[in-house]
């Protein structure tokens, strides 16, 4: 107790010395503005605080796609609020302005955005320094993967599979598995918006806190997918927490429904969205292929989690149910996972030869051990539950074959973070015959 | 298209209002009274868990730093937790009385998150002063939740918990962009 109270005393001062002189300058306007495409070079590039800064060496930096400095001395404008820094003459080309701002407590606020001059702007994210995502994204996004399945999985099979009235100790298990998808969520969410801004700002965490995150949030497709799913997945929360309270089924409905919409920020932010070849067909793809996926690994965990431990009347049943639903959700993953691989890989041998196709390789052969896995149940197990009582150890299977199923997630996050191979130049005589 | 944030603090000023004003119509009449009609029961409560909901967007619209994403999404989950929390224990759902425990972590995470964000002095300018204000107020103003886990009928501890939410409000509605303080405005706000 004293400890407490000692931890206690020590975290109200820490909040009381937020200290006398703390004052950190928020940017509100650029000139050009975020993503700009201008016509002509610009004679300087202006960053608008809400109040005075001190200018630093390196305020204002333009650097060319290639990493040439082009800007010459900040300094501050006729208003001590306004940095500016005259650049030299751009060529055509996209530019990434790197920018960091003295405020009155010594803190250095910063931030990173793009424009273009006779070309497009990248989104910030691919600035110039930007490392690109590493092992710590791969598992974030590995991470949301799995809170997905658990939320639209454990809704799915609620819904889908245990239709009717239940006992209670599987409602309790059902709202707390779906409580910590779709809370995990919105956190993880939170975390992989953080990193991917952290990578595109280039500054450790705690000059992170001062960041400016206007230009990811709103220039980035993958800002706007973040902006959309923290909104849908917060009314799904709501949605989740209302079912829960009166007991509708309706609203679990509703959550489901929102959930798988707005999951498919993922695909409208992704490779099906931006890559060569792209299109509303690789975006619908890819979305059926993540929301098929999901619901068949939460299915599979509820099955574990929820209806074995909790619910031995159910068991019989929600196997028999899930077997027949499982074969629309594998034939769903597999068809939308070919026509995918097919439009990312162009030539076979990139299956071995690029790194995106030896990951797919490996999420391949997890793929065919978990098909398996499906079809022992399918084939052999279900036969036997539908003349008698279930074998013994299946809930070690099943538990297995999930296992499996968040192995793979693993496999997909890290293959949404890899870039796939370049599509191959056509020939002279194809390119000719194209008009 | 995106409000001023002043704008945003007064439509929040309201929602600590409605709910200053139940917590302290409650006190004035009397559990029994004020529950009378069922539904009463579940107004503070549902606007709580409302107004954590219609944070979310502040979070995501509000992107100026870091901190201040962050401040922000903590306060949604926290107002949602105990707004929920509250909603399960008036339907009968939630049983224990130590789920009274969480509207007090609530205000101490929102109060923590408020002093932590404002990273200029008390003095800086209104907006400020009143970061600072609302911060120790709730921080304060939690212990009467977190008593109340403890003794459940009393109305002093109502009472105590409704003024805070009132000085919430009043803080909240006072606030201006870059208004002076007891007539002090940092120059490095003009």
């Amino acid at each position: 107790m004293r400890r407490l109270l000692g931890i206690g005393l020590v975290a109200l001062t820490c909040l009381a010395l937020p200290g006398s002189a703390w004052a950190h300058a928020t940017l509100k306007r650029t000139s050009p503005d975020y993503r700009q495409q201008l016509e002509r070079t610009p004679a300087r590039v202006t960053l608008e605080f809400d109040q005075q800064v001190m200018v630093m060496p390196k305020s204002i930096q333009v650097f060319s796609a290639t990493g040439r400095l082009l800007s010459l001395q900040p300094r501050l404008g006729k208003d001590p609020r306004v940095l500016e820094a005259p650049v030299r003459r751009l060529p055509r080309g996209a530019y990434t302005v790197r920018w960091q701002a003295l405020s009155a407590d010594g803190h250095v606020v910063s931030g990173v955005f793009t424009f273009g001059v006779r070309a497009p702007a990248p989104p910030p994210s691919e600035a110039y320094g930007a490392k690109g995502p590493t092992l710590r994204d791969h598992l974030v996004r590995w991470a949301y993967f799995v809170s997905l399945a658990l939320l639209l999985g454990g809704l799915a099979f609620r819904l889908l599979v245990v239709r009717g009235n239940v006992s209670p100790a599987y409602e309790r298990r059902f709202y707390r598995m779906a409580g910590i998808g779709v809370v995990a969520t919105l956190e993880v969410g939170i975390v992989a918006f953080l990193l991917r801004a952290e990578d595109a700002l280039q500054l450790p965490f705690e000059r992170l806190l001062y960041g400016n995150l206007a230009a990811i949030a709103n220039g980035t497709r993958f800002g706007l997918a973040f902006i959309a799913m923290t909104l849908g997945f917060a009314v799904v929360a709501a949605l989740l927490f209302l079912g829960w309270l009166t007991d509708r089924r309706e609203l679990l409905w509703a959550a489901l429904l929102v959930g798988i919409g707005f999951a498919s920020g993922l695909s409208l932010s992704g490779h099906s969205a931006v890559d060569a070849g792209s299109s509303w067909a690789s975006e619908l793809a890819d979305w059926i292929h993540l929301t098929a996926g999901t619901i068949w690994l939460g299915s599979v965990v509820s099955l574990a989690v929820c209806v074995w431990p909790v619910a031995p009347e159910l068991r019989r049943e929600a196997f028999l149910r899930f077997s027949r639903l499982a074969i629309v959700l594998i034939a769903l993953i597999v068809g939308a996972g070919i026509y995918l691989s097919v439009l990312r890989l162009p030539a076979v041998s990139d299956l071995w030869t690029a790194g995106y196709g030896r990951v797919l390789l490996v999420k391949l052969a997890l793929v065919c051990l978990a098909l398996a896995w499906g079809a022992i149940h399918h084939f052999v197990v279900r036969p036997l539950l539908e003349r008698g009582p279930a074998p013994a150890g299946l809930v070690r299977s099943l538990a297995g074959e999930g296992a499996v199923g968040i192995a793979i997630l693993l496999a997909a996050a890290i293959l949404v973070d890899s870039q796939p191979p370049p599509a191959a130049p056509r020939s002279p005589a194809q390119a000719a015959q194209t008009p | 298209m995106i409000p001023p944030a002043e704008t945003v603090h007064w439509l929040f000023a309201t929602g600590f209002l409605v709910l200053g004003l139940c917590q302290l119509g409650e006190t004035l009449v009397g559990s029994t009274v004020w529950e009378r009609r069922r539904w009463r029961a579940y107004l503070w409560p549902a606007t709580a868990f409302g107004m954590g909901l219609f944070m979310w967007p502040v979070m995501v619209f509000f992107t100026s730093s870091t901190l201040h994403m962050l401040a922000h999404g903590a306060w949604a989950q926290a107002m949602m937790l105990a707004g929920a929390a509250e909603l399960g224990r008036v339907r009968g759902k939630l049983k224990d009385p130590r789920w009274e425990l969480t509207v007090a972590l609530a205000l101490f995470v929102s109060g923590g998150a408020l002093l932590v964000h404002e990273q200029n002095s008390w003095l800086f300018s209104r907006a400020a002063f009143l970061h600072h204000a609302i911060g120790w107020t709730a921080i304060a103003g939690s212990l009467f939740p977190l008593v109340r886990a403890f003794r459940p009928g009393s109305a002093p501890l109502r009472a105590g918990f409704a003024a805070t939410m009132l000085a919430v409000a009043v803080l909240l509605y006072c606030d201006r962009s870059f208004a002076p303080i007891f007539g002090h405005l940092s120059q490095l706000a003009r």
